[in-house]
């Protein structure tokens, strides 16, 4: 189905409007995006009954968003995740990037893609969201040029298409930052179950910075066989403990490049399940602990886990690490990521 | 290393047993512990003899009334799985406990009903027995559910299950059924429970799910077998509960201290069949805001609320309402304003400016407003006419 014409919503600080569009599919399903960074606002899925309930977590309007330290429903550059200590040598040269939590790089900086304006077209049943992030954007190299490519097929799946070029060496890692609650009753995803393709992850420090990759067998973060979220929390393990839930970047099996389920979470009240599929190397899941005292849509603040989130990504400061020139895009390369949300019912 | 010898005491003649065991066994698998199991052969537990046993651990199943007392003073770690209490003095002390959440396992099957546009309720449960504690926690969920919600609960006990009671027990099933009102969705505390519905709603000729909607808790294949009408069913947590146990005492066996541990899983499903496939006459929008309304018509709220509870649209919801009910969403608030108001005229001994604010109404006036043009008589009237006075 065409995307809808674009309709009014709210304004930048410096006066600057922005818009909302809509995209349907045949089942009734509707996803809201706005030119401000991107953002998911909402996803009404059908639940086991057929019935359109709303799957993401949002604040009530552009000023909130603007605010906000959340990322809710956005896409966040240029780095993904984290950096540590905001700073990483590419080519020989020291870079500093802004510092915006506990010392520590995240998710773009300060003024990250996440609240800025994108270009947007539509282009039949898909939008087109284009951003040009300038040399020095967040303290990066390079001018870096993202399109992305967001359709609603009539499978339920939402799926995303970004390419980025760069005049000069910069490190790059773009993710979607939906909150997902498949209950629309229940402000709660505990009693959610996550499957999560992997056999490792990374164990964090203090500063949720990488400190090692471990295994999952014997602990509470495998989840190669469904279980429920919540249940999992009281499971007695020390990264859990340094995270106050899950907030962790999952190594999924197969060869990143290519597309592959990483994830799948069901809701058993719904019947709601979500499958993500993705071409990036790492998965980070957030069970969102500390979503607490976020507003939502209608003057409600949330509570601790009213959402999660599956961002799919390079590893958390990556390009501080063995692997880092997998983490840089160079001039006349075209970085490109393929990730889908689909929502259907069990 | 000697691998650790563990005994595993579980009656593992239910499905819930087998699937606590297979957890236990996938833990074991995804980690290449080692552990030398002990079970009785016949997969039945025999607590008494237990302390003859020479191991490093116990996993073993705490409904089992005798456990506690059985295993308090065995000096190798043990680790509980069974029911979870409302009141946490129902746990027994010193243990790690894991749970299947009673009270989660309840809600999801009566949210489940609610969905299917029922708005009676009923629990079919299990007279009081040690053995069973389960069952009364899931009968305390199911009271608290419709107590919050406002809606109508009724419980039936029933009577213990025995080859020579059986069939006293089936008739008075089949009386109890008989006089619910319907239609009604039951709530039945296990399989076996939901089996025996099934089989009375046959004997009394009572239609399921068209009078009847009954959803069980095990989703046992054994029910399915025995029941003519396919049954819906909450699926418990039992395998994450066995690799929750195993990964505790794997940790206990380490040295770790569990002591305070308490898990409780929530249920990981439900299927649903034939049994709770309820098709109400009304449009399920309809029914769905007839629930909203029935639980906050009297907190003011609008047209609005209810369409976005519903999840549908203002102008979708009208048509639906304007369908069904030859009513205006507006129009059916105000109508449960009224109808709230009136029983409290008629039931209390509140004053009428009491009762308006009660009722949602914005003030006493416009409370009259309302009465002159709906029931052509003012509220002081319809007090006159309906409140029973007391002698004074």
């Amino acid at each position: 189905m065409p995307v809808s014409a674009a309709t009014a919503w709210g304004h930048l600080p410096d006066g600057r409007p922005l818009h909302r569009w809509t995209l349907r599919n045949a089942t009734g399903a509707q996803v809201d995006i706005t030119d401000l960074g991107g953002t998911l606002l909402s996803w009404l899925a059908p639940d086991r009954q057929g019935r359109l309930g709303e799957v993401l977590l949002g604040h009530a309007d552009a000023a909130q968003y603007i605010v906000s330290d959340a990322y809710m429903g956005a896409i966040v550059g240029r780095w993904a995740n984290r950096i540590r200590a905001g700073r990483f040598t590419l080519d020989g040269i020291d870079y500093r990037v802004d510092r915006n939590d506990h010392g520590n790089h995240l998710h773009g900086g300060v003024h990250g893609f996440h609240i800025q304006r994108w270009d947007v077209e539509t282009e039949g049943d898909a939008l087109l969201l284009r951003l040009v992030s300038p040399e020095g954007d967040g303290g990066f190299p390079g001018e870096v040029r993202v399109q992305l490519r967001i359709r609603l097929d009539d499978e339920g799946s939402l799926d995303l298409r970004y390419d980025a070029t760069t005049d000069a060496p910069t490190p790059l890692s773009l993710t979607a930052h939906p909150y997902f609650n498949l209950n629309d009753r229940r402000p709660d995803i505990r009693d959610h179950l996550i499957r999560i393709d992997a056999d490792a992850f990374l164990a964090i420090d203090a500063g949720a910075i990488p400190v090692g990759r471990e295994n999952v067998a014997g602990t509470a973060f495998d989840f190669r066989e469904a279980a429920p979220i919540g249940s999992r929390l009281h499971w007695p393990d020390p990264q859990l403990r340094v995270a106050g839930g899950f907030d962790h970047c999952y190594i999924p099996h197969g060869a990143p490049g290519a597309v592959r389920t990483v994830a799948v979470v069901t809701e058993p009240s719904s019947g709601r399940r979500l499958t993500v599929d993705t071409d990036r190397p790492g998965l980070q899941f957030y069970s969102g602990q500390k979503l607490t005292g976020q507003p939502g849509r209608r003057g409600d603040t949330y509570g601790p886990f009213a959402g999660f989130a599956l961002e799919t990504q390079a590893f958390p400061d990556q390009m501080n690490g063995p692997e880092a020139e997998g983490a840089i895009l160079r001039p006349g390369q075209i970085w490109r990521q393929h990730t889908r949300y689909r929502l259907d019912t069990v | 290393m000697a691998p650790h010898r563990i005994a595993l005491l579980f009656n593992a003649n239910k499905v819930y047993d087998r699937q606590v065991i297979a957890g236990i066994g996938q833990y074991l698998n995804s980690t290449r512990v080692e552990w030398d199991l002990f079970m009785e052969e016949d997969f039945r537990s025999r607590m008494r003899d237990i302390h003859q046993f020479r191991g490093d651990g116990i996993i073993a199943d705490f409904d089992d009334p005798d456990a506690p007392d059985t295993l308090r003073d065995l000096h190798i770690p043990v680790v509980a799985v069974g029911g979870s209490y409302h009141d946490p003095a129902g746990y027994p002390d010193g243990v790690p406990y894991i749970a299947t959440d009673n009270a989660r396992l309840v809600r999801l099957a009566y949210d489940h009903l609610i969905e299917q546009g029922l708005g009676r309720f009923a629990f079919y449960g299990i007279p009081p027995n040690p053995g069973s504690r389960w069952a009364q926690e899931r009968e305390h969920a199911f009271r608290a559910i419709v107590q919050e919600e406002a809606v109508e609960g009724l419980v039936y006990q029933g009577l213990p299950t025995s080859a020579g009671g059986w069939g006293t027990a089936v008739e008075h099933l089949v009386a109890w059924l008989g006089g619910l009102p319907k239609p009604i969705g039951i709530v039945a505390a296990t399989d076996a429970r939901a089996r025996q519905l099934l089989q009375a709603c046959v004997i009394g000729g009572v239609a399921v799910p068209e009078q009847v909607a009954i959803v069980g808790i095990d989703n046992d294949p054994m029910a399915q077998l025995l029941t003519r009408i396919p049954l819906t069913s909450v699926i418990q947590g039992a395998e994450e509960m066995g690799r929750t146990a195993a990964h505790l005492l794997h940790q206990m066996l380490r040295g770790a201290d569990c002591t305070g541990t308490r898990v409780l899983v929530p249920p990981v499903g439900i299927n649903v069949q034939a049994s709770s496939k309820y098709q109400p006459l009304r449009s399920p929008h309809v029914m769905r805001a007839s629930h909203y309304i029935r639980q906050y018509g009297c907190l003011g709220i609008k047209t609005e609320q209810v369409a976005d509870y519903v999840g549908v649209s203002r102008t979708v919801l009208e048509e639906h309402f304007k369908r069904e009910l030859k009513q205006t969403v507006h129009q059916a608030i105000l109508q449960h304003k009224l109808d709230a108001a009136c029983q409290l005229i008629a039931q209390s001994d509140a004053s009428l400016a009491d009762i308006a604010v009660r009722c949602g109404f914005t003030s006493l006036q416009y409370m009259y407003a309302v009465f002159r043009r709906e029931y052509d008589c003012t509220p002081r009237q319809y007090l006159d006419l309906h409140r029973k006075t007391t002698a004074s």
